[in-house]
Order: structure tokens, then sequence, then C-alpha cells
């Protein structure tokens, strides 16, 4: 079964790299480019991972994951933030709120889709 | 017929390809260059380094440009590429430093053009460092950086798609450089508006980049300037100045054709923030300011620079233009360098020097009192006796601070130069600092087994006064061993015993050598390439 991926983020080239590594590597993928539109495609159909930026226009990053984990119909969701936002005290604020991982931009496409692979892959044995 | 410009491998492999290519036997090429066959084989294995007339002589035989045969512009791009391998951004690729010869012998487009995104990536990041301290209080500027970094963030996982993936589609190949460029446009915009932010507050860090470019305008030069020689030649006539003029004709010159007095200044009464190089030009007054604690080679230098910045501003300005010095800052370094160099060529008539060079055997302190130049002044003019066909010893000129900062770098073919997180500690440049004012010589081995005569001594900044210390910095000259014989300090030395030369590396994380006492930090290179006579590595410090 393959992983599905909902990537929001708001620069449409990181959104198009994004889709076709994930796509090479298996997974299916949609995408939204705001916090709003993000929380909507959630409830509508939720994903196993969501690759999130946290520097979303409308309802940054933060209000998406807090909302999030305040939901119990998505609980077994995965979350990566995906930020260019890489000090120590963002970090420390995204894993309080309960993200699955961190990843800072400029990434490597290894990392990113290692660690998309790997959560969808726990979140599907967890489920 | 095959392309001129490129062979590739080094310099024995490329005469040998060219030699076949153009159908001519070793015998009869070895006869035109007015060498021994035999002589030509060892020289074509890459057993025997060669240089200067010779090497001219087989480039006129196989109808090539000196560049194109020692590739020196190619190895200095190699080194930069290898140097890539080291950014923690792409560290994890492993790429192997040995395959950034193969890009450059078979994609040389490609790989300049890596290595300018990765000069802009590095600027860029230089800004959004020095930038941290601001962004919490400018939103704008948060908001650009922030930008840079998805920028940045599309051009390094575009190229690593380019880079990895083996079965991509024309269009797909077409979308993705697509992504590239606008890309890169989108950051170039980002960049000058952050310098426009910067110049508005507090003054923008400096970029490295324009250091590199004028490295690479004095490389692409071979550190000699025959317009900057015949501009020296020109306003000695013009000025009525002789072969080794003093600082009391010089300033009086100054003063007549520039209007500008130059008068001796107290530290203590200066404002050292004003002053570079130990003296400063007010343009509202006309005076050039130079310290008190200036020694009088500085003083005469220095003097010299006005004049000569002044009567040949056209013909920097020209050198200045070219293609390589891409940043103002990089053109005001040129300007800065050049002036310097023209300066050389006036105080120290070439053909003179050059003459006392080959008479002193190089002889630095001879040629000090001979020349009245610092020791920084005759070792720097020493490097730009190459006018073919009159050409000294080619020397390499380092200078390193204290801290192991090497500020100053005129290279030569096949020597490699002190890697990204600094040289090796075993090259008297650093050693020279245990012994000050003392001259230190070392025969030195590089892995792969170039040999090259280093010398090099500390030079002292006397202290304004009693409050501050005198400050100290390394000058090395490094010549191949072939030529180390015409100089001096091979006196006493066997030249052909390799088992007494140091072994010596670019730097530890560069360097592949096992149970070095000296090794500062891990070699970055693959551990298992690193076994002695393995191919790969030895090839990578050719």
């Amino acid at each position: 079964m393959a992983t599905q991926v909902l990537i929001a983020e708001d620069e449409p080239n990181i959104v198009e790299l994004l889709t076709f590594l994930l796509e090479r590597a298996g997974c299916r993928t949609s995408a939204v480019f705001d916090g709003a539109k993000a929380l909507e495609q959630l409830r509508a159909a939720p994903p196993d991972v969501l690759v999130l930026d946290l520097m979303l226009p409308g309802c940054d990053g933060y209000e998406v994951l807090k909302t999030v984990r305040g939901d119990p119909r998505l609980s077994g969701l995965r979350v990566i933030m995906l930020t260019a936002k890489g000090q120590e005290k963002d970090r420390r604020l995204a894993e309080s709120l309960g993200v699955d991982a961190f990843i800072t931009k400029p990434f490597s496409n290894r990392d990113l889709v290692d660690c998309v692979t790997r959560l969808g892959a726990a979140g599907a044995r967890a489920g | 017929m095959p392309d001129s410009r490129r062979v590739s491998g080094p310099v024995g492999l490329r005469i040998r390809e060219r030699r076949k290519a153009m159908r001519i036997t070793q015998v009869d090429l070895a006869r035109r260059a007015g060498i021994s066959a035999s002589y030509l084989n060892l020289i074509e294995a890459d057993r025997r380094a060669i240089g200067g007339a010779l090497l001219q002589r087989i480039a006129d035989a196989l109808d090539l440009e000196v560049d194109a045969l020692d590739g020196m512009a190619e190895r200095r791009l190699v080194e930069r590429l290898g140097e890539l391998v080291f950014d923690p951004a792409l560290r994890r690729l492993n790429i192997e430093p040995a395959s950034a010869t193969r890009l450059v012998s078979r994609h040389p487009d490609w790989a300049t053009a890596l290595l300018t995104l990765a000069r802009e990536r590095r600027d860029l990041q230089q800004y959004a460092v020095a930038l941290t301290d601001r962004l919490e209080r400018d939103p704008v500027l948060a908001r650009a950086v922030h930008q840079v970094l998805n920028h940045v963030a599309s051009v390094r996982s575009t190229t690593e798609i380019l880079d990895t993936v083996p079965d991509l589609t024309e269009d797909q190949r077409g979308r993705f450089v697509d992504i590239i460029l606008s890309e890169s446009g989108a950051l170039s915009e980002l960049a000058q508006m952050l310098v426009v932010e910067l110049e508005a507050g507090t003054r923008g860090p400096r970029s490295l980049s324009p250091a590199d470019e004028v490295d690479d305008l004095f490389m692409e030069a071979r550190s000699h300037f025959p317009v900057l020689e015949d501009e020296a030649g020109r306003i000695r006539r013009e000025l009525g100045l002789g072969d080794r003029p003093g600082t009391g004709e010089l300033a009086a010159r100054l003063e007549a054709r520039t209007g500008i007095t130059v008068v001796r200044q107290s530290p203590l009464e200066a404002d050292l923030r004003n002053f570079r190089n130990m003296c400063h030009l007010d343009s509202a007054t006309g005076r050039l300011a130079i310290l008190d604690n200036a020694p009088p080679e500085t003083r005469r230098f220095q003097i010299t620079r006005l004049l000569v910045a002044r009567e040949a501003q056209e013909a920097i300005a020209d050198l200045v233009a070219q293609d390589v010095l891409t940043t103002p800052e990089a053109r005001t370094r040129a300007t800065r360098a050049l002036v310097s160099y023209l300066a050389s060529a006036l105080l120290f008539d070439y053909e003179a020097f050059l003459a006392d060079a080959v008479r002193y055997r190089y002889d630095i302190e001879l040629l000090r009192q001979r020349h009245s130049g610092s020791f920084e002044q005759i070792c720097q003019r020493l490097v730009s006796l190459r006018r073919p066909g009159a050409e000294g010893v080619p020397f390499a000129l380092l200078r390193a601070d204290p801290s192991g900062h090497v500020s100053k770098r005129l290279p030569i073919p096949g020597m490699p130069l002190p890697g990204p997180g600094g040289g090796c500690p075993l090259w008297p440049l650093f050693t020279a600092f245990q012994t000050p004012d003392r001259l230190i010589r070392q025969l030195a081995e590089f892995p792969g087994g170039a040999r090259f005569l280093f010398v090099a001594r500390t030079v002292r900044h006397d202290p304004p006064n009693f409050r501050s210390a005198p400050f100290l910095r390394t000058i090395m000259l490094a010549c191949d061993i072939v030529h180390a014989d015409r100089t001096v300090y091979a006196e006493g030395l066997d030249l052909a015993a390799t088992s007494l030369a140091t072994p010596v590396g670019p730097g530890c994380r560069l360097c592949p050598r096992e149970g070095c006492q000296q090794r500062g930090e891990d070699s970055a290179l693959p551990a298992a390439r690193t076994d002695a006579g393995n191919v790969p590595v030895a090839a990578a410090f050719r």
C-alpha cells in the first residue's frame, strides 16, 4: 500500500520537487499552498504523512500542527516539519507540539525521502 | 584535427596525447624541442616535471598554447571542485575527490557552472550567518533570508536530482534546468536586495569570492602582466626616474604630477582606522600621511603606489574590466593588487632585477640589499619574473598570519595549495613562526610524489607604541624541485634523495598520510582509498 503524503508548502518549485522525489519513491502525493487548505484537506482525506512548511501564509505551520495534535481523528498522522527556520528554539517548539521529524532547508533529497518512507512504514505498522 | 584547447590529464599525458594525435614520433618531437628522446619519454610518463623555456618549446612544436598544455586553469578548477566535496551539505553524497578531474576534463562547462552556483551559495550563506543578529529585529530581512533558504533548497534539491537520477526524460531534465535558472535568478535579485538593505544599515559582510577571483586573475596571467611592465618603463622614462629611484625622488615626482604632498605622522596622533598599509591619503588636504613606524621600504613603496595609480589609471582599469572579476569588491581588490604590481615593476626594473636574481642565485637577502626592498616586496617581484624568453625560476608565494589564515596565494602548476580547514602544519609557512626572523628552507614531498623547495621566514610589523605588540606574518616561496638547484637555497641539500624530503600534505582534511604525528584532524578522504600507492589518491595530488 503506497504511503499517502500531503505536502503543505507555499513555494511551487519545492512542491514540484517534493512531488517528483516522493512519487519516484512510491508514495502518492497531493499538495496545498496554505495552512487553512491543509487542515481542510487533512480532515477530508487524512494522509499517512504530512510534510509541513513552517512559514505558510495565513495559518502557519505551528497552528496547523497544534490543531492536528488536538484532533483525535488525526492521531495516526505523522508530521514532518520542513522549514528554513532551523534555530534550536524553533525545533524545540515544534517538538513540544508533537512533530515527528524536523528537517531544515536546504535539505538532502535522500534524507527527506528516507524520513517520509520510514514514518509512512511506521504509521502503517501502528495502524 | 583535435581541439587545440582541450587536452586532458597531467602534463606528460597531455604531451603524449597531443603528439599522437598529430602523428609525431617521440624521436621527432624530442629533436624539435632540443632534448633526447629518452628525456621526452620521462616527461611523457610524468616522471620529470617541466616548465619554462622547455615547456614553451614543446608547446610550440605541438602547436599549442602553454596554458593548454600545463592545464593550470583546469587544475585550479579541479582543486576548487575537490573542496566542494567537504561542504557539509554535499558530504553525505560521498563524492570521490578524484572524480573532479574526470568532470573537468569531460564537461568543463558544467564544472564551471557547478562552481559558480557553489560560490553564489557560499556567499549567500555568509550573508545569512552575518545577518542572524539583525533578523530578530528586522522583519524585511527575516523574510528575505527565509526566501533565500527556500531558493537555495530548490537549487540544491534540483542539482541532486540532476546528479543522481540517471533516467530523467529530456522534458524532465529541461524542466529541472528551468527550475535552477529561475531559482538562481531569484537568488540574484534577493542578494541585490540584501546588499541594498545592508548598505542602508551596518556594513555588509565580506564575500569570500572576491579573493578567489583575484587569485584567478593572477593565475591566468601566471603572475606576470606585460602591460604593467611596459607601463612601468613608460612612467620611468616620462618622469625621468632611474633604475632604483629613491623615496625623496619619488615624493617629489608625486607632488609635481599630482600636487599631493607626503607627510609623516605619529601613530599617537593618527586616527588609525583610516590607515591602510601604514598610510592614509586625505583627499581634502591633498596629503599622504605615512606613519612614523613605517619602515623605509614601506614608505617608498606606498609613495610609488600612489604615483603609479595616478599615472596608469587606464591600463589598470582595462585589466580590472576582465570577465573573471564579477563583483565590485573583486574589482577593488584587483585594482589594489595591480597597483602594487605596477609599483613593484617601477621600483624593481625587470631586466636589472632578473639579472641580479640570477647572479645572486635568488638570495633574497642580497636582493633586498641591492634593491632596497622589504622581504615581501622582493619575494613578490621574484614571483612576477615570468616574461616568456626572459623567465626566472617559477615561484609560488604564500603569506600567512599567526591564526593560520593564508592571506596571499600566488600558485605554480602542480603545487597543492592549503585546502579547506587550513594548511599542513609541517609547511615552513607555519613553522617559521617558531623561529622569528630566521629563514627556514625545506625539501617537501607531497602524497603522489611531487617535490618542492620551500623557503619561508617571518616578517615583522613594528608596533606603533609601547602599548601595542609587534605583528608577525610569514612569507613563503616555493619552487619545483627541478628548478631548486638554480637557487642558493638548495646549497648543501641532496635534491635527489627522496628519503630526505619532509612528507607534507595540502592540509589535514585533504591529506591521506596515515600515522602523521602532526595530524590535527581526521582526513576527509575515504579510508579505503588512502592506501599507499593507490592510484586515485595519487592522482588527486598530481
